[in-house]
């Protein structure tokens, strides 16, 4: 109980820090939960588009210049080139569709006469195109099966005005999903800074090679007394992880109760469990407490831009990637990326979760392994 | 009387060092042992060892006649220790530091509470209990290091070297605190290079080096072993060499050092070698600032045995 009160303590010399990370992973939330709302909604650009007709305007070109104007903003300016490459490079123009003379009696006859344009080549244009395009495909099927031309363009019509409409069966909250995995991606930061920084800091302390001498000859058996300590930290870490839990249900509601929400829990308490194994091995490893500050600056803030807790994993170099599949981190995010896209919880779906678990408790077990190697190198130099 | 620790041929190796060699020492009940030795003479190896802290080659060591082990708890709960280094919790206040020293033996709350305050009255820093270390200087951080490792009262105490870089009045206070803990009844280990206060305080001593034992006893025993029986020093005096060589053939003398304008004659034994000297001086007309007399030191002794000084 002793050794209990004073790592609480210790500890408490050390709530600052503690705070400091808290209030780090608070403030990233609250920003992340504004940002999201800004992006609700948005309202589609027509490009703005320039059409050169030098056929008559009649029949299928008639229909075709009805159907592009209907789905663009047609743009009219004097008929010269050099207007026209102005207003290309100042980008008052996105598309230019010249259809040639004859376009009509062409087509009609399967002479593919070839419509020339000009593009600005952003994704205006592109979607300028892509509407042309979609015109010119429904008309050559049709107009390779023979029929006249007023036939041709109802055909055209028809096809070209049916809606698709699209149902969306996913039930996912996707929006509250989101808001709480980028919450728990971006704990794996101050989950990692914290718990290191705190248990290393405080565990250099009582294993100070001092301090140690007189734990040792005291009447406390040794390993009574190591498992008092690893107690003292394994309750630290879970009083974090709760407090980060609830943090996450006053930010987030009551999307943290589904089952969503206790996969994230799970997923965080396995990963708060092997930051504290890694906390362990650094301090058994580092002697100065002044080196402490920096290396857990590089574990968590590498691990955490390495890995995609800051930066969306999609926006990483496959390389990067590749590298952060040695860090529990990695699997730890990659777990949340997961539970937002569950929509069942059925074996096949949740087997990906449970493997990833099973990594991060593999890293757990790989650092006491290593921790173990260490003490027993330093208890041989004895 | 009472054997609290035996060392039989204790034998410390690290590598091809023989940092302890073939040691064999009794400590009893109720005495203040001194190990006294120059540094790396081995001293504290040998109770590194003692406490389990280190493995040794040969040998066998009991304390409270139990064989000692890591894991002899029993044993280890009468034990107190009190390291060369200062180690306390920097992030714990003076009163935190030993209620977590204090508690790794005693679990009783309110016993510790007790204990607690004897130890702060006996290192005098019953004041300072809400400082933290940083606050203290390293007189008190000194008082603070003792009181940690004596706070559960324990029987047998081993204090190594306790006062490197005290001030006196911290030094004094750290004597008295010692004493009061023999008066007490605990037998204490001291291990020091200052043989002022091995002959203040033990009540035997051993002198080490190169892990050997070179001489043990009690004070008066070991300062026999000198040849010397009494050292007249002179100081702020100028001599030529007839002056010297006539000093030089009193009949006591054993040897005479001469430099720096101070003299040093040692004599073998014999009454007023002092008054000889003084007269000759005075005969001579010849002038100094200091002229004293002392009884052989453990330094001396060491002297003797080894053929260098306790300092060096």
């Amino acid at each position: 109980m002793i050794i209990f009160k004073a790592f609480l303590k210790v500890l408490n010399k050390y709530k600052a820090t503690v705070i400091l990370y808290t209030v780090i992973l608070v403030f990233f939330a609250g920003f992340n939960m504004k940002d999201t709302k800004s992006n609700q909604g948005f309202i589609a650009k027509k490009p703005d588009v320039l059409i050169v007709n030098n056929d008559t305007n009649q029949g299928l070109t008639k229909d075709l210049i009805d159907y592009i104007s209907k789905n663009v903003n047609i743009i009219s300016i004097e008929i010269d080139e050099d207007k026209i490459n102005d207003a290309v490079f100042y980008r008052n123009v996105n598309y230019v569709i010249y259809i040639p003379e004859k376009f009509r009696e062409d087509f009609l006859s399967n002479k593919n006469p070839k419509i020339e344009i000009k593009s600005t080549g952003d994704y205006q244009a592109s979607l300028a195109s892509l509407i042309l395009e979609r015109y010119m495909k429904v008309a050559t099927i049709y107009n390779n099966k023979g029929m006249d031309e007023a036939s041709l363009i109802s055909n055209i019509n028809n096809t070209l005005n049916k809606e698709i409409e699209v149902e969306v069966t996913s039930k996912l909250d996707n929006d509250n999903l989101s808001k709480l995995t980028s919450f728990y991606n971006f704990s794996n930061y101050s989950f990692l800074a914290a718990v290191v920084f705190i248990i290393c800091l405080v565990l250099t302390s009582f294993r100070d090679e001092k301090i140690n001498k007189r734990n040792i000859v005291s009447s406390t058996n040794y390993k009574k007394f190591n498992q008092s300590l690893l107690f003292a930290n394994i309750f630290f870490a879970c009083l974090l992880w709760l407090i980060y839990v609830l943090l996450s249900l006053i930010l987030f509601g009551n999307i943290v109760f589904t089952l969503h929400g206790l996969l994230y829990i799970i997923n965080s308490f396995f990963f708060i469990m092997c930051a504290v194994t890694i906390a362990i091995l650094l301090a058994n490893i580092i002697n100065n407490k002044d080196a402490i500050s920096g290396i857990v600056n590089v574990i968590a803030l590498g691990s955490s831009f390495l890995c995609g807790a800051f930066v969306p994993m999609d926006f990483l170099p496959q390389s990067v990637i590749k590298i952060a599949h040695i860090l529990p981190s990695y699997w730890f995010i990659k777990n949340n990326e997961l539970i937002k896209t569950l929509e069942t919880f059925s074996w096949v779906n949740i087997k990906s979760f449970m493997f990833n678990l099973a990594i991060i408790g593999g890293f757990m077990i790989m650092f006491i392994s290593l921790n173990n190697l260490v003490s027993k190198c330093k208890r041989k130099k004895c | 009387m009472k054997k609290i620790i035996e060392v039989k041929n204790l034998t410390k190796e690290y590598k091809s060092l023989k940092a302890v060699d073939d040691l064999s020492f009794d400590v009893y009940e109720g005495e203040i042992l001194g190990l006294l030795g120059p540094n790396g003479s081995g001293k504290s190896t040998t109770i590194n060892t003692i406490l389990s802290l280190l493995n040794f080659s040969k040998g066998s060591i009991k304390i409270m006649g139990k064989e000692m082990t890591p894991d002899l708890y029993e044993v280890k709960k009468e034990i107190g220790v009190v390291f060369q280094e200062v180690a306390v919790f920097e992030e714990l206040n003076v009163y935190d530091n030993i209620d977590y020293f204090c508690g790794l033996y005693i679990s009783d709350r309110k016993l510790r509470k007790e204990y607690i305050q004897d130890a702060l009255e006996l290192v005098g820093l019953e004041e300072f209990q809400k400082y933290m270390p940083k606050q203290l200087s390293g007189g008190l951080l000194r008082r603070l290091n003792i009181a940690c490792g004596i706070a559960h009262k324990p029987k047998i105490i081993f204090l190594d070297e306790p006062t490197v870089a005290v001030d006196p009045q911290s030094r004094n206070n750290i004597i008295e605190g010692i004493r009061t803990l023999r008066d007490r009844g605990a037998t204490i280990v001291y291990t020091t290079h200052y043989m002022e206060e091995v002959e203040m305080l033990c009540d035997r001593i051993i002198i080490l080096d190169k892990g050997h034992i070179i001489a043990e006893g009690t004070l008066d025993e070991l300062k026999s072993l000198a040849k010397i029986e009494e050292k007249v020093t002179v100081e702020g005096i100028v001599l030529n060499n007839k002056c010297l060589e006539e000093i030089n053939s009193f009949k006591n003398v054993q040897d005479m050092k001469y430099g720096a304008d101070i003299l040093v004659v040692t004599y073998k034994k014999g009454k007023n070698n002092l008054l000889e000297l003084i007269d000759y001086l005075k005969d001579a007309k010849l002038q100094y600032d200091k002229i004293f007399s002392e009884r052989p030191t453990l330094n001396d002794v060491f002297l003797e045995l080894t053929g260098k000084d306790l300092r060096d």
